[in-house]
């Protein structure tokens, strides 16, 4: 090799040089950055970023994201909308609705105003027609119509005559549903946005895409109607045809797509965006502008668990399940970084419009150990040691570790957490064998008692092998009650189960959305479904342009 | 290789052209399509939009594509600084953090631009990426692993050249030292040319028939002497001019009996260039040219002169003789085994430095002149 002499010190220069440029696009601003202006054209419309893909479709969907009902919801009208305050269903594409005597027959009269954004009238078979697009579609979007009869036997294939399921449209204004079981809650889930009526046109221009051409000719009977779809979101107006127009006070919303929700909070702090409905909430977040921004947050109506397999050795015992979840201190479990998001969780239900959550598994240690050595294993002597069975993909959780460290510490039990292949682990959950399950469970329903259907599956379906004449019981009766009647039942099923202590409730999850403060209307949703007809935005007038001077400038 | 001189840079150009017309074809394809999928954004189609581009979808490919000759091209420069290895280690990984810099800011640009976010957001994103983990060290470490494999490659191609130019030094040298095998055994033999020592015996036996015993005794030496001499430079390569000279003194004594007072032999000799290294054996063949050649062929013949000289760096020694002109007829000028082997030792210990010349001498005679480099044993 031979050596040229200042060769190094010209390439280490243009290197530094390099490096220096690189470098500054690293460093922060130093003062907050400017605030875009609205557009002329955006005065009245709520601009909403998302960042799942979103599909003009209510009957494809992924997982219950705030930003997807947001769209469907601004799209499709189903037949009823939950109050946001007591939860309750309102009348929605549905004007009324009457039970049978026996609660198994609902009977819906839809609004004769409700219109198709192109002019159509709204009528039951366009609800038969959505529905039944959904019974013929995926399991984890159809299960919402399993209570109607034969449902479930037509989404699998054992009934292939649509007009076996329960569902008739009397005339064009009447829908029957039938049911199995009486479900006094069914009206209340019809609030789910999937249940939404299909055009007879939809299935078409869903399928071919044409609303990226023509946005017309996706017809929906939302509030809002589809003005302009691409890559970057879409653009929504409001429906002329709309029942309720009149009550509607934006002039439309704007899906604007970003790449994840930290570029969506910077859209809205740079005054592109006004909402973001899901993000990561994170404590030292701060804008880089002087928007007036606010962080909402709402209980999600889920539930974080560890599930036992009472089938297994000394986990038959209710009291060795009991000094478990009384040994687990909840409040330190949850990591600092996760506080915002994750909030202890004392019993099954969380706190919901018209129904506060229980406190039922305060931390206890003394008690554990004692119920421990009363079921023979003071300080987890000859104890054995117990498998918790996770899919590989939950191994970056700190959860089920903090657990089982907690275990050992505080009762001398040891656990066992092994990850495992999702098929390896489901092998073995469908074998029952294990001793320990981690899990979340959410609702779909907004009702308590949908999170306690846990505790009512058949044995060979249930993750913990329970089961309860009395707690099934009392859910079945709270079927058939209505009101605070019914939420008594609930609250009793719920008691009971969590003294069985088949399960432990671990935390609740937290959501956060992030609204500029010109934003008004926002409500909480334990299942985030926010209708957007109830938004409108609340901007500084305008000043009016000063006289001879041009307004272009 | 390397950009040390002109020659070295021109030979790397010439390597390295091919392999730069494949990239820029690449990039002409890589552009054409990227244009072609990007022509409506480019436009400003209202549908259109910069997400669904592929220059949005394939940025690292870009970036890479755009990147790898710029990479050759600094481990290229880098190698310059090889010896001090502690700055190429530290310009590597600086080069390394530059472009894991450079992808995470092109990551950024990229969001900012997708995104619709203003230009003054670049350093925010920059920094959001952080946290969501979205600074990748995988450039670094897939340069540091291309430069690893150019440097192993390279040494690797500097390992088989060596390799090859060892092998090549070990059969010029076993060349070599059949050359000099060779040219002992023809100064052997032609000391022991029947001719030569059927004389040289003659002239033994004259001498002592004339009582001229002392003389009888030093050719009996002489000859003794120089079969001696034969025998002791087999092995040798590289001797002394006084030792090779010293040769050459005894054998022309011998031929001075033979031919007596007609062979007159000079010897003109810088004094500073007998400590010069020359190949051994080197002048005997040159010498038994000009007396089978030159002396003998035309009777009114009689000088022989040996010179050395210094011209600078280089030694320059000369075997004249004032016989008859060099014949017309080229390949007998090439014809001498003596000759042929002297130039191919020439070539083989100093390659284009030393030349071997033979021409007439106007108006009288034929000179074999030598040009060699001025060496001597302490010469490096």
């Amino acid at each position: 090799m031979t050596t040229t002499s200042r060769a190094h010190w010209w390439i280490s220069l243009s290197l530094l040089i390099l490096a220096g440029g690189v470098g500054l696009a690293f460093l922060p601003p130093g003062k907050p950055l400017p605030v875009a202006r609205r557009a002329a054209g955006d005065r009245n419309i709520l601009r909403v970023v998302y960042t799942q893909p979103l599909r003009p479709d209510p009957h494809v969907r992924l997982f219950p994201l705030s930003s997807y009902n947001l769209f469907i919801q601004s799209l499709w009208e189903p037949l009823v909308e939950c109050d946001p305050v007591t939860g309750e269903p309102q009348p929605a594409a549905a004007a009324s609705w009457s039970w049978s005597a026996d609660h198994r027959v609902l009977t819906l009269r839809l609004r004769p105003d409700a219109r198709w954004s192109n002019g159509d009238p709204v009528t039951a078979h366009d609800f038969v027609r959505g529905w039944l697009r959904l019974l013929r579609s995926r399991i984890d979007v159809a299960y919402a119509l399993f209570p109607i009869r034969n449902a479930e036997a037509y989404h699998r294939g054992a009934r292939d005559q649509p007009g076996a399921v329960g569902l008739r449209a009397l005339d064009d204004l009447t829908l029957q549903v039938e049911l199995d079981q009486p479900r006094t809650t069914l009206a209340a889930e019809l609030a789910d946005p999937m249940l939404a009526p299909l055009h007879h046109s939809t299935e078409t221009a869903v399928a071919a895409k044409s609303f990226y051409e023509q946005p017309a000719a996706l017809v929906t009977n939302g509030p809002f109607r589809l003005t302009r779809a691409n890559a970057d979101g879409y653009r929504l107006e409001a429906s002329p045809f709309y029942h309720g127009s009149a009550g509607v006070r934006l002039a439309g919303v704007q899906f604007i797509r970003a790449n994840n929700p930290s570029t969506g909070a910077l859209l809205v702090a740079a005054g592109k965006a006004d909402l973001l409905p899901s993000m990561h909430f994170k404590s030292d977040w701060r804008a880089p502008t002087l928007r007036p921004i606010a962080v909402e947050s709402e209980l999600a109506l889920g539930v974080v668990a560890s599930y036992f397999n009472v089938t297994r050795g000394p986990l038959r015992d209710v009291r060795v399940r009991r000094a478990l979840a009384l040994a687990l201190n909840r409040e330190d479990l949850i990591e600092e970084a996760d506080r915002p998001r994750l909030v202890p969780a004392w019993s099954w239900v969380p706190d919901m419009p018209g129904r506060p959550g229980l406190s039922l598994f305060i931390e206890d240690s003394g008690e554990a150990r004692r119920l421990l050595a009363e079921a023979g294993y003071p300080g987890g002597k000859d104890f054995p040691i117990l498998r918790m069975s996770l899919p590989l993909w939950m191994e970056g959780s700190p959860y089920p570790a903090a657990c089982s460290e907690r275990w050992f510490k505080e009762l001398g039990v040891r656990v066992y957490v092994s990850y495992e292949m999702p098929a390896t682990r489901n092998d073995r959950v469908h074998a029952g064998d294990y001793d320990i399950i981690y899990g979340a469970l959410i609702a779909t329903v907004p009702d308590p008692a949908d999170l306690l259907t846990v505790f009512a599956m058949p044995v060979e379906f249930s993750e913990t092998k329970w089961r309860d004449d009395e707690a099934i019981r009392l859910l079945t009766a709270a079927n058939h009650k209505t009101g605070a009647e019914r939420l008594a039942l609930v609250e009793q099923a719920e008691r009971r189960a969590m003294a069985g202590v088949a399960a432990v409730p671990l935390m609740f999850e937290r959501r956060h959305a992030l609204r500029s403060a010109d934003v008004r209307g926002w409500y909480d949703d334990p299942l985030a479904r926010q209708s957007p007809k109830r938004l409108w935005l609340d901007l500084p007038v305008a000043s009016p342009p000063q006289p001879g001077r041009d307004s272009r400038t | 290789m390397n950009f040390v001189n002109g020659n070295g840079r021109t030979a790397w150009w010439r390597g390295a052209r091919p392999w730069l017309i494949v990239w820029l074809a690449g990039t002409a394809v890589l552009a054409a399509i990227l244009w072609w999928d990007a022509r409506a954004w480019i436009q400003g189609a209202p549908q259109a939009t910069f997400r669904a581009t592929k220059l949005n979808l394939w940025p690292l490919e870009i970036l890479w594509w755009l990147f790898v000759p710029a990479i050759l091209l600094v481990q290229k420069s880098l190698t310059r600084v090889d010896r001090h290895w502690r700055w190429a280690i530290t310009l590597h990984g600086l080069l390394a953090a530059i472009i894991t810099g450079l992808f995470i800011v092109a990551q950024a640009a990229r969001l900012v631009l997708v995104n619709h976010l203003p230009a003054s957001f670049l350093p925010v994103v920059v920094n959001d990426l952080r946290w969501m983990g979205g600074w990748s060290y995988l450039p670094a470490l897939v340069y540091l692993a291309l430069i690893l494999a150019l440097y192993a490659f390279s040494f690797y191609r500097e390992w088989r050249a060596g390799q090859r130019l060892t092998s090549q030094l070990q059969v010029a040298n076993a060349q070599l030292e059949t050359r000099l095998v060779r040219a002992s055994l023809d100064a052997l033999k032609m000391q022991l040319h029947p001719h030569f020592l059927f004389n040289t015996l003659n002239s033994i036996t004259s001498l002592i028939r004339n009582h001229r015993a002392r003389e009888a005794e030093d050719i009996v030496a002489g000859l003794g002497e120089l079969l001696r001499r034969s025998l002791d430079h087999r092995q040798e390569a590289m001797d002394t001019l006084e030792r090779e000279l010293d040769f050459l003194r005894r054998y022309f004594e011998i031929e001075c009996i033979r031919f007596q007072d007609r062979l007159k032999v000079e010897f003109d000799i810088d004094p500073k260039c007998l400590r010069a290294q020359v190949p051994s054996l080197l002048l005997q063949p040159l010498a038994e040219n000009a007396m089978k050649h030159g002396i003998s062929k035309d009777p009114a013949a009689r000088l022989l002169r040996i010179s050395a000289e210094r011209d600078g760096t280089r030694l320059v020694l000369t075997v004249f003789n004032d016989g008859p002109p060099l014949p017309r007829d080229e390949a007998a000028l090439t014809r001498g085994i003596g000759l042929r082997n002297s130039h191919a030792r020439l070539r083989m210990l100093y390659g284009d430095e030393a030349r071997l010349r033979l021409r007439d001498n106007a108006p009288q005679g034929v000179r074999a002149e030598i040009i060699l480099p001025f060496r001597t044993s302490s010469s490096p």
